[in-house]
């Protein structure tokens, strides 16, 4: 029996689950605040909220200056802190291999907690993994140190042109992507009565009462929600108007009489394992479901709905150097290496099922290795889908607040 | 009696209508239907956890069919079994280390605490005599949202983490301490320390000979229990740690018990559960040793037992 | 008295405050200065940059917001508190009540007529203290499976006739998860006091022409009110601190209990003096609870001191 490495694995998904509730929880308040150059000094005005219509040139800051030029790599060891789960081991061994050091890999299951570690200045990684919504505060916090490109010719030979020079982060000064996935539906072909492809309004399936006790959301004050808003033609995911809230709050709730809706973020399990049959879902998870489906059962009874016209949800992580890194140098070679067209490939494919944002990948091909199956072409993202899908993305104190209060009075089953 | 007699006009048989009053009138007496009652509830109360540990010899991944036995979760899988996967492997060794430290820490500061608190008499040990037993009605989810608000905001040079976790499983260990000893030391009372000063052995002498060797039934149980109760912790577990190095088994089964792919969970927890009764054995057993040396008989298992309930009872 | 003995009581005081010393120091430390940092949480504000709370040490810069924010939650509107106030209290009362049900009997009938069984039934009764609660949480998801077990017996019995969804979220696993967890921890005081009954009074009883049943109602019933009364604290206090049970066993909005929010709000990040508000509140309300047990025991044990 053939098991999916990620298996024993879980930590990605408690942090999706719970970090987009949690925007800024940083732990030791003080040393940020000292990083930022002295007190809560620093305003809400000063943190931009990038918007695909909003592009964000970060700030460089004098004494937070991007490494030089020219330099040989370090001698490690190379410090990496990344998500739980999120990076196959064996491209850390190869790339060890490759550069005779010594490689260490730190994990944490949620943003807090990587921010708190982060920020206290206790710590002193190489490479980290930064997320969206907590993008402007650690550049902000100067907790990033701005990118030297010349380390990394792979970004402009791999990565799709509109993940090159992102609107949250123009230059890619401080960042470059990882992975990139879409939020969209998975459902039991096997089991439901009509799939989301057929419905006029696909996100309709979630009211379906034939699957009462079987449909589940997103744990996720954001991902759930965003749902709504794109069932009623909402399309700005980071909206902050009350209305707009409000909104999304009334149709959770209306979900819990109709189909008795259940919140997990394990959709790489529960759709598989059976014990939903709709579910709210992360293509990744899409894409890894297979390795959980019970055996003499076939992929084919997956399906995962995403709009064929890239109107829907999105989202994607990053790749950064931190500024506390001993080895700034080797930490670009790093980041350059799994942007390597091969490296990133097999760390997709291998173990992670999320996939990078690389011009050579596309469902074709993906269908044609067997990665993905046939019924589940609609997981792989495609560039288009990045220029014309949404992502949540940073919001401002507000309109935190406004999202969490929801997101926790549908929780609360009123 | 209304109901007797109620019970006679509708039931016409007379002989099963008294047989029935009879019963009526004494559910609680010999053995009828409470011994039914009691292995219901026993088979309800131990039943599932056999389940759940016959699942973790499962040889195929189901957690809810039997497929076959082996040791495939425990040691077998390369990847997935509990030996093999580092996230269930340290989640058993961080359990074990707060345990131990747990142990190591509350049962002195709680037998100190006990034996000061009884015999101190005034009104600071009054006070604190209450303090010390509010941890034990204390929900969890207050002292652990408490201690995380404690190490985040004002005792910042105590990271989250290892260290935090141990604090915390200290802090609510003390009380049940406190209570077995103290419940121990009010049966023998005063007067074996108090002969031993007058005999002229200074006070902390007279501790030592005349009221520790006593105090050794109860000490062992607290250690016993403030092991188990450690082990079984989730919720200032889950608050304190610092991420996925210091998930203890309950932060693990609670994050992975919903989806829960293998049976490497079942078999987490049974070892667990087996460490667990090996090591409060182990000290059964050293404790029976001892008493038997010094010549004690009579049944050690039901004085633990009493002393549990006492813990309980006195909360 | 001669002054060597009182010189010898204070030099014994001295060494029981010294004794106890280091257990207080620990307990001020860890136990009541948390209780101050919540409420200066609650009352404290939020960075508005990093949304971090800055506590309000000083009662002078208190910010009633939160508390503010969390009244209007229990008493106005969609009363979203209010409503998960309520169902908590609800599926408390029903799990103690049930777990009573279940624990009087048993700890009854080990404790009188336990016979030579007695040392293995109280092992059984203590066994559960050695097995961690999540753990029987996952022995009960394991059997309340669609393919479970649970389902198993009630088709083969007949009572059902499709596998039942036992965990799309209904209360009723909800409360069964808990009674189950929580019930061990009620019987044992209950058997505490039930074992120490002076047999006496029984007899006595008896003697004056008094049923079996009329001695248990008018003799051991009331004697055991103070054990029925602990062991309802013992195990209801914990329960409104409960968000794992229905995480684990139901997943649905409809079971959330307080516990649940608080945790979304305190592991949330940005309004972690709403969780600490509503930490304060529970704390309140159960404090009344607290008192109306110490009183209740009092009473009860000078009644029966009459």
């Amino acid at each position: 029996m053939a098991f999916h490495p990620r298996e024993a694995r879980f930590g990605r998904r408690e942090f999706l689950g719970r970090s987009a509730v949690g925007i800024a929880g940083l732990s030791s308040l003080s040393t940020i605040l000292a990083a930022c150059g002295g007190g809560s000094g620093s305003s809400v005005a000063d943190l931009a909220l990038a918007r695909p219509d909003n592009p964000v040139t970060w700030l460089l800051y004098d004494d937070n200056p991007p490494v030089a030029a020219g330099l040989e790599p370090e001698q490690g060891p190379l410090k990496i802190y990344n998500w739980n789960g999120y990076l196959w081991p064996r491209i850390i061994k190869d790339f060890a291999k490759e550069y005779g050091v010594k490689v260490e890999l730190s994990t944490f299951s949620t943003t807090d907690e990587s921010m708190a570690k982060i920020s206290s200045g206790a710590v002193d990684y190489d490479v980290f993994f930064p997320y969206q919504e907590r993008l402007g505060r650690m550049v902000l916090g100067k907790l990033l140190q701005p990118l030297n490109h010349e380390y990394l010719p792979n970004l402009a030979k791999n990565v799709w042109p509109a993940l090159r020079d992102p609107f949250y982060d123009k230059g890619s000064q401080y960042t470059v992507p990882y992975t990139v996935y879409t939020t969209g539906i998975g459902y039991r072909a096997d089991k439901v009565q009509t799939t989301p492809w057929k419905l006029s309004n696909p996100y309709e399936i979630y009211w379906d009462e034939r699957n009462r006790g079987k449909t589940y959301l997103l744990d996720d004050g954001r991902e759930a929600p965003i749902h709504m808003l794109l069932k009623n033609g909402i399309t700005d995911t980071n909206t902050e108007k009350p209305e707009d809230i409000d909104l999304a709050k009334q149709e959770l709730k209306s979900l819990t009489p109709a189909v008795n809706v259940k919140l997990s973020t394990d959709d790489y399990t529960n759709l598989p394992e059976g014990r939903a049959w709709v579910h709210q879902m992360w293509s990744g998870s899409a894409i890894s479901a297979k390795w959980y489906l019970p055996e003499g059962t076939g992929p084919e009874v997956l399906g995962y709905w995403f709009p064929p016209d890239g109107v829907g949800a999105i989202g994607s992580d990053m790749m950064a150097v931190l500024r506390s890194a001993k080895n700034p140098v080797l930490a670009h070679h790093f980041i350059n290496y799994l942007l390597d067209a091969k490296h990133g490939y097999d760390n997709f494919a291998e173990f992670n099922g999320y996939q990078p944002p690389f011009v050579a990948l596309d469902p074709e091909r993906l269908v044609a290795d067997g990665i993905v199956s046939e019924n589940l072409k609609s997981a792989v993202v495609r560039e288009q889908d990045f220029v014309n899908g949404n992502q949540p993305l940073e919001l401002s104190p507000e309109g935190q607040t406004l999202w969490q209060n929801a997101w926790a009075e549908f929780k609360a089953g009123a | 009696m209304s109901t007797a007699t109620h019970t006679t006009r509708v039931d016409r048989r007379p002989s099963r209508a008294r047989r029935f009053r009879a019963w009526l009138a004494n559910p609680w007496g010999r053995p009828r239907f409470l011994p039914l009652f009691t292995l219901l509830y026993f088979v309800w109360s131990l039943v599932p956890i056999l389940i759940a540990i016959r699942f973790s010899f499962n040889e195929g991944r189901s957690r809810s069919t039997a497929q076959g036995w082996s040791l495939r979760w425990y040691y077998d899988d390369p990847d997935l079994s509990v030996w093999n996967d580092p996230d269930l492997r340290s989640a058993l060794f961080q359990s074990l280390r707060l345990s131990a430290i747990a142990v190591a820490i509350a049962v002195p500061l709680g037998v100190g605490l006990a034996i000061g608190l009884t015999r101190w008499r005034g009104r600071v040990a009054r006070t604190s005599r209450f303090v010390s037993v509010v941890p034990l009605v204390t929900p969890e989810i207050v002292m652990g949202v408490a201690l995380f608000l404690v190490f985040v905001n004002l005792l910042t040079f105590i990271p989250l983490g290892t260290t935090a976790q141990a604090i915390g499983h200290v802090t609510f260990s003390l009380s049940f301490v406190l209570i077995i000893v103290r419940a121990r030391l009010l049966s023998i009372g005063p007067e074996y320390e108090e002969a031993a000063q007058d005999l002229g052995a200074p006070p902390l002498q007279a501790l030592r000979l005349a009221l520790l060797p006593m105090l050794t039934p109860a000490i062992v149980a607290s250690a016993i229990i403030v092991f188990a109760i450690s082990m079984d912790d989730f919720v200032v577990s889950a608050f304190l740690s610092s991420g996925s190095t210091t998930d203890t088994v309950p932060v693990r089964i609670y994050s992975a018990g919903r989806t829960a792919p293998t049976p490497a969970l079942n078999a987490l927890a049974t070892l667990t559960l087996a460490i667990t009764l090996v090591i409060a054995a182990i000290a059964f057993v050293l404790w029976r040793l001892v008493e038997l040396k010094r010549g004690r008989r009579g049944s050690t298992l039901q004085e633990l037992a009493t002393l549990e309930t006492e813990a309980t009872r006195l909360r | 008295m001669p002054e060597p003995g009182r010189d010898l009581a204070r030099r014994r005081d001295a060494l029981w405050a010294g004794l106890a010393l280091p257990g207080i120091a620990w307990l001020a430390v860890f136990f009541l200065l948390p209780f101050y940092v919540i409420v200066a949480v609650a009352l404290g504000t939020v960075d508005p940059i990093l949304q971090t709370p800055a506590p309000a040490w000083n009662p002078l810069d208190w910010d009633w917001s939160a508390f503010q924010f969390v009244l209007e939650g229990l008493f106005t509107g969609e009363r979203a508190f209010g409503q998960v106030f309520v169902r908590t209290i609800v599926y408390v009362t029903i799990s103690v009540a049930l777990s009573l049900a279940i624990a009087y009997p048993v700890a009854y009938y080990v404790a009188r007529h336990g016979g030579r069984w007695k040392g293995l039934l109280l092992l059984g009764l203590v066994a559960p203290f050695f097995i961690s609660y999540l753990m029987r949480m996952l022995a009960w998801i394991n059997l309340l499976q669609d393919d479970g077990w649970v389902n198993d017996v009630l088709l083969w019995v007949g009572i059902l006739d499709a596998p039942r969804n036992w965990l799309d979220g209904r209360a009723s696993s909800v409360i069964l998860g808990m009674v189950y967890g929580y019930v061990p921890f009620m019987i044992l005081p209950l058997y505490a006091f039930l074992d120490r009954i002076d047999r006496s009074l029984l007899e006595a009883a008896r003697d004056l022409g008094a049923s079996r049943f009329q001695a248990f109602r008018m003799v051991t019933v009331p004697l055991s009110v103070p054990a029925i009364l602990t062991g309802i604290a013992i195990i209801a206090l914990p329960m409104f601190g409960d968000y794992y049970t229905p995480d684990l066993l139901s997943q649905s909005p409809r079971t959330s209990l307080i516990g649940n929010q608080i945790n979304l709000y305190i592991l949330g990040g940005q309004q972690i003096p709403v969780g600490a508000a509503l930490v304060v509140v529970l704390m309140l309300m159960l404090s009344v609870l607290l008192a109306y047990y110490v009183s209740a025991t009092t009473r009860a044990g000078r009644r029966l001191r009459e």
